[in-house]
């Protein structure tokens, strides 16, 4: 059908290739933004003689009333069938400009802007003469564009009314109730035997100190009995494949050992032999080889440990399976793979608690009396191993005093030894923790360790009041060390009281050090197999940090809870709520229009090598093992253009971007005095953006550079960067977004390679490379824009008009050599 | 003018100063090229004084006292006759030549044997030739270079400094002393009156020993900051002076000055193989001087460059010595003189170069230190690699190269990381692994080990004090309680500090810290077995 499809697109190009071009280019004045420093009344007159020109007009405000009123009408008239219209940014008005087109009954993909506002009259405001000459420039590219652009139809695919929420924790059992209430087939998988997650383990919460597994409980039976609600516990994603709407998963559903029969009676765990670390009570307790997580699990089931069970294969123990009534035990249960088809994805997959013993200095697990506060959830929690009776592990006697240590693995610099986060929730949490000790036992003296207290959160100061006039002591200044009385086991913290600048040396009985939490160490698997991207914390990366929270630049896929950051309870149900609204929406259409800038292949030219599947940062391309053919998924292309830069055979479109539309910008550049100009290549989402705010802040910069706009940088062929030099260019910029930051996860990595080759073989020929730079520009940095051009305008002022003489000779295409 | 050759006389106020005197009242004439320096008793006369006598371009120095027996103060004279011996081994080695120091008992009434020996130290004198050293430049502000603390501030985390307080937590210094934090160092400069930094005594305090910065949480190069601090101290003018009358520093600058022709290689045993050229460099640092000045705690120094020689013959290699091998510097550069620091540096690698090694293998933690970290940032890139001999050790038992006995066997022993190797290079496994494989032996750890050990109390000769003998012996209390009978380490310099502590005045029993330290390299060749040898394939 996709080939099918394929051929209307091509018949369909041909009709408007064989039409007649008929161009209308309007100059907007913008009042005096723009004609207080370009003529556009020359530019106008200059676009009239361009090639297929047949109307060009100025306009005061194009983009009033008025202004489109009096195009519209143009287009209907003229019988124009390319619009030109030499600007602001396309980032502010291509949408207007477009719905103006369509109203006027012409494709919106057949309009072309030229920003002669933020990246000329704005910056040149001073120079009217050249700022002239580079609106005109910057309007013959469009011109040149605008002649080859074609029509796009915008596809619309079906949406699975069916969402995967992977982990169990509160953030993923909010999602999956959101979901499953609104009436959509939810399939929630958690890695563990039962969901709950972290905040099954943690006794209190705070601001308001109800009983976490109190409030927790509920929800998880809602969810593990909800009629909508498919629960994989035991079960783990291995494989994702397909798009937005249309995802296929593969689910493995580990083994239980234990079926559906059993009563949970309890009688196995008596005879196991087996005793293991129980990792629900923080390995402060045992557990056996068969047991159930916790009193509370959901699926309330027991299981067996295979790592640990004696049984399992060669059945040499199986004391359990004689003592079992009901014969629940099922020693030759196997893993399963569960096939599943959805629509949505929401990845609620949580956090590690940040492991001390990587800071020696505190004496974890050497000195007895060091307990985390995760083991102090456990210790304190009523259904904990102590019953909640606070001891300290050397003797089981309760302590007279209490020290919390804060930010422990927290506002690292350095990630030898911790994280360079604020881990969000310890402030609150020891404060709580303080307050639940001082609730049961006021005599016991608290001190905590902090170097301020950060509760910023409803509710928090006032719980932070409520611990200062329970007594709590906070003493700014954490402690540089921590030694054992080896007499009593009592530790001794040695550090300086920042407010009285005084060093101190404090015996306690029993040290809580208030560790941080961090991104899951197998974060990274669901990362590969969601083509996700992560922060340079460790943590997945929203699409937009402020106007997109909970969406992923991976359509389709939404974050929930901490696996997009650290974050508290209220948080974390707050994002679940929202990620799964972001869901509900797309499947409540049930259907979504995909972007029509995506890479096409052309059959004829494709040997299906394969390159181009290795740079797609979506995994969008695939090599059809029958036809030995590239194939695109349209609807997983995001539209970056890095397989259409990489291919060697020009096998590749690139839809609305395609080689020739660029090769026509360039040779418009390039066409007069190109041994003073710079030709610069900006991805949409950073560096134009980047120049457009140069342009609003009014930083003014030399006019020579010619920008040629790309959705990612990862588009510029190496090709188009020789075009250009070629074409007797001074000097070339590629820019992107900062490496971790592109818009399309990873594409400007290809960029940084591409760049680095062209480096390699401009010094091979003899040509200075520092006339090919590659800059890094984010949308907020006009000012790293504006140096950027200057440094360059250095650079273009050195080159010799023989040194461009010898570059156009050592680029010459290869043929005419032979032919010579 | 003085008449050359320029001869300082220390003479004793009872004895020989009025042996002097004598010489004047019965008119007896001898050259004019003396001056004399009156003391009370010529036990005063530090062997620094008379090496500071010859860094100013002096050419013989006479040290006059009363006779053995006879002397004003029991037996001062005697302390100044072991002064003087060990001066002049030291002036051996420097290639200066011992005769050029001179020990006389001159009584009140030899004024003629006091004109005697001047004339015959003067004819003496006149045969050697003159003193290389030049007179030196005295130390005056200057304002040439650029201001290393902003260098260092801008190059580095300082800014962000969180003020957690836990590098005074840390320190060993603000244990023992509380007014000295480090934190507040910092925040000064934070603050931006940097130039308080350089008054601060605290600068001068700190050991560079590098705990504070391992915990830092914002990562605060606080030993490249208090380095810049006391670099920048000296170029106002400002220093600090060191243990032993900064005698030790004296004897880097001398070592800096190019025309030094040492003789230092007097140590090598009989037997011992070294050649010329070769692929391995054994670079001995200042043993040698070590083992002279701290005879008298029987530190035993050159114990440690005797070991290296024999593994390494042991091994089939016949390392390259250095016959003119200078102090790597370290010390000069963490009490900030540059400009000596830059001399050694370059003679240094001048001479490495020249002998064409491709390794040089350190048996000291900071002369490891110093020419794999700081020696780059003055010449560039080395072309040769730097090892420290734990590695070298380490290296060769691996590839099954020495054969032990089991002389250590079931010893306990304790390793101490020297904060050079330790924090400041990060190697910490590589001697205990070397150790671990001297058969049966019982490596323990002490309660503060690895990244968080506690330093041997002096860096750079600057600190020796109260504060350091407190935290050597609560080291070497924490060593005894392990119930180890033997402390290992593999810096020379810890040993000299830990051993001085257990020599000295002590205000614990000294069986609660006496315990037998050895150097790295002493204790393999100890264990190696003579009978056998292996070679390299």
């Amino acid at each position: 059908m996709a080939e099918q499809e394929n051929k209307e697109e091509i018949i369909e190009e041909q009709k408007h290739q064989s039409e007649e071009l008929r161009i209308g280019v309007y100059i907007c004045h913008c009042g005096k933004n723009i004609a207080g420093s370009v003529d556009c009344e020359e530019v106008t007159k200059y676009a009239s003689t361009l090639p297929n020109v047949v109307i060009a007009k100025s306009n005061l405000y194009s983009c009033s009333d008025p202004g489109q009123e009096s195009m519209k009408k143009d287009i209907i008239d003229n019988k124009l069938n390319r619009v030109v219209v030499a600007s602001c940014t396309p980032r502010l008005h291509e949408p207007t400009f477009r719905r103006m087109c369509e109203e006027a009954g012409l494709n919106k993909y057949l309009f072309e802007m030229a920003n002669i506002r933020e990246h000329c009259s704005w910056v040149h405001l001073y120079e009217p003469e050249k700022a002239t000459a580079k609106a005109k420039d910057l309007v013959e590219m469009a011109v040149a564009k605008v002649a080859l652009l074609k029509p796009q139809k915008e596809a619309v695919v079906p949406v699975t009314r069916k969402a995967l929420v992977i982990g169990g924790g509160v953030a993923g059992i909010q999602a999956a109730l959101d979901l499953g209430d609104t009436g959509y087939q939810v399939y929630l998988v958690d890695k563990n035997p039962s969901i709950g997650g972290r905040m099954a383990q943690i006794d209190k919460t705070f601001p308001t100190m109800d009983c976490s597994i109190c409030i927790l409980a509920p929800k998880m039976s809602d969810a593990g009995r909800h009629s909508n609600i498919e629960l994989l516990a035991n079960s783990e994603v291995i494989d994702v494949s397909g798009y937005i709407g249309n995802f296929k998963v593969k689910v493995k559903k580990k083994p239980r050992y234990v079926t559906k029969e059993c009563t949970a009676c309890g009688d196995c765990v008596k005879v196991c032999p087996v005793e293991m670390p129980n990792e629900f009570e923080e390995g402060l307790t045992y557990r056996k080889a068969v047991y159930i997580p916790f009193a509370q699990a959901v699926p309330a089931m027991y299981l067996i440990d295979e790592k640990s069970c004696l049984g399992i294969g060669d059945n040499t123990c199986a004391k359990c399976k004689e003592v079992c009534g009901p014969d629940a035990i099922d020693f030759t249960a196997k893993e399963e793979i569960v096939e599943l088809d959805v629509g949505t994805v929401i990845v609620a997959t949580g956090v590690d608690v940040f492991d001390p013993a990587a800071l020696t200095e505190y004496g974890y697990m050497k000195y007895p009396n060091v307990i985390t506060s995760m083991e102090f959830e456990r210790i304190i929690n009523a259904g904990g191993p102590t019953g909640g009776h606070l001891v300290r592990p050397s003797d089981m006697k309760l302590p007279a005093n209490v020290a919390f240590v804060q930010c422990i693995g927290s506002r690292y610099v350095s990630e030898k030894k911790g994280h360079a986060y604020c881990s969000n929730v310890c402030c609150m949490n020891t404060i709580k923790d303080c307050l639940l000790i001082k609730e049961h036992w006021p005599e016991i003296k608290l001190y905590v360790f902090c170097m301020d207290i950060r509760a910023f959160g409803k509710g928090f100061e006032d719980l932070y009041k409520r611990a200062k006039k329970a007594g709590v002591v906070f003493i700014r200044g954490l402690p540089g060390e921590v030694a054992e009385n080896k007499k009593n086991n009592n530790l001794i913290l040695f550090g300086e009281d920042l407010t009285s600048n005084k060093f101190y040396k404090m015996e306690t009985e029993l040290l809580v050090l208030s560790v941080g939490i961090e991104p899951r160490t197998d974060s990274g698997v669901i990362q590969r197999l969601l083509t996700l991207s992560k922060t340079s914390d460790g943590f997945f990366m929203e699409a937009h940090p402020k106007l997109k929270p909970v969406d992923t630049p991976t359509g389709g896929v939404f974050l929930a809870g901490c696996a997009e950051g650290p974050k508290d309870i209220k948080d974390s149900v707050t994002q679940a709520s929202a990620a799964a609204g972001r869901a509900g929406i797309l499947m409540a259409k049930g259907s979504v229009t995909v972007e029509a800038i995506t890479s096409r292949i052309d059959i004829e030219k494709c040997i299906g090598c394969g390159l181009c599947t290795k740079v797609c940062p979506y995994n969008a391309i695939t090599v059809n093992k029958e036809t030995k053919k590239a194939e695109v998924v349209e609807a997983a292309c995001a539209g970056c253009g890095t397989c259409g830069a990489e291919c060697p055979f020009g096998a590749i479109e690139m839809r609305h971007f395609t080689d020739e539309q660029i090769n026509e910008q360039i040779d418009a550049a390039t066409k007069e005095n190109a041994d003073k100009k710079i030709v610069a290549f900006c991805c949409n989402w950073c560096s134009y953006a980047g120049a457009d705010f140069a342009g609003v802040s009014r930083m003014q910069h030399p006019p020579n550079a010619r920008i040629i706009r790309t959705m990612c940088s990862g588009r510029v062929a190496t090709k188009f960067v020789e075009r250009a030099f070629r074409n007797g260019a001074a000097a070339v910029l590629v820019a992107g977004c900062h490496l971790n930051d592109c818009h399309y996860i990873n594409a400007n990595y290809e960029t940084k390679k591409r760049v680095e080759k062209l480096w390699s073989k401009l010094e091979k020929l003899g040509i200075d490379k520092n006339r090919l730079q590659l800059a890094w520009i984010s949308a907020a940095e006009g000012e790293k824009f504006a140096s950027k051009i200057k440094e360059m305008e250095k650079i273009v002022e050195g080159v010799t008009k023989a040194e461009i003489e010898k570059t156009v000779t050592a680029l010459a295409p290869k043929k005419v050599k032979k032919a010579a | 003018m003085i008449d050359k050759p320029e001869i300082l006389a220390f003479l004793c106020n009872w004895c020989s100063y009025a042996g002097a005197d004598l010489a004047g009242t019965s008119r007896i004439s001898y050259p004019a090229n003396v001056r004399s320096v009156r003391v009370m008793c010529s036990g005063r006369v530090e062997p620094s004084f008379i090496l500071n006598a010859f860094m100013n371009g002096m050419d013989g120095v006479l040290v006059s006292g009363c006779h053995p027996g006879e002397c004003h103060y029991i037996s001062g004279n005697l302390n100044a006759e072991k002064n003087v011996e060990s001066t002049k081994k030291i002036l051996d080695l420097l290639g200066l030549g011992s005769q050029r120091l001179r020990l006389e008992w001159v009584s009140a009434s030899e004024g003629q044997r006091f004109a005697n020996i001047i004339t015959d130290f003067t004819s003496i004198l006149k045969r050697m030739g003159p003193n290389p050293l030049q007179k030196m430049d005295q130390l005056k502000a200057t304002s040439a270079k650029g201001d290393p603390i902003s260098e260092v501030v801008a190059s580095s985390n300082i800014r962000l400094c969180l003020e957690c307080g836990k590098c005074s937590g840390s320190c060993p210094i603000t244990r023992m002393n509380p007014d000295f934090s480090p934190r507040m160092t910092v925040k000064r400069v934070l603050s931006g009156a940097e130039e308080v930094s350089v008054d601060d005594p605290g600068i001068w305090t700190c050991l560079t020993c590098g705990l504070c910065q391992e915990r830092c949480p914002s990562d605060v190069h606080y030993i490249d900051f208090v380095r810049a601090c006391r670099e920048k101290a000296r170029l106002m003018g400002i220093t600090e002076t060191c243990s032993h009358k900064d005698m030790l520093l004296d004897l880097q600058r001398i070592m800096a000055n190019p025309k030094i022709n040492q003789r230092r290689l007097g140590w090598l045993p009989k037997k011992a193989k070294v050649s010329e050229s070769g692929d391995v460099l054994y670079f001995a640092g200042c043993l040698p001087y070590f083992d002279v000045l701290f005879n008298d705690i029987k530190a035993d120094s050159i114990e440690t460059a005797k070991s290296v020689v024999k593994i390494m013959n042991k091994v089939g290699i016949e390392p390259v010595l250095l016959r003119n091998e200078r102090c790597c510097g370290h010390d000069l550069y963490f009490t900030g003189d540059m400009e000596n620091f830059e001399k050694l540096a370059r003679m240094n690698v001048e001479a490495i170069k020249q002998a064409k090694v491709k390794k040089v293998v350190t048996s000291c933690a900071e002369c490891y230190r110093t020419m794999k970290l700081d020696y780059p940032k003055i010449v560039g890139d080395l072309n040769f690699d730097v090892v420290h001999v734990s590695e070298f050790l380490a290296d060769i038992i691996e590839k099954e190269q020495l054969e032990f006995t089991e002389v250590f066997k079931d010893k306990k022993i304790v390793y101490h990381d020297p904060c050079r190797l330790g924090r400041h290079m990060n190697i910490y496994d590589t001697p205990r692994s070397v150790i671990k494989n001297i058969p049966e032996t019982d490596l323990l750890e002490m309660e503060r080990n690895r990244e968080n050990s506690l330093c041997c109390g002096v860096s750079s000769w600057l600190s020796c004090g109260k504060l350091s003998k407190q935290i050597q012996i609560d080291r070497l209390t924490e060593a005894k309680a392990t119930g180890a009978e033997l402390l290992v380490t593999a810096c020379p310099k810890c040993q000299i500090h830990l051993k001085c502590a257990m020599n000295g005045e002590l205000p614990v029993k000294r069986s609660k810290i006496k315990v037998k330290v050895y150097d790295l390299p002493v204790l393999v060749e100890k264990a190696l077995n003579e009978k056998t040898s292996k070679r390299r394939k």
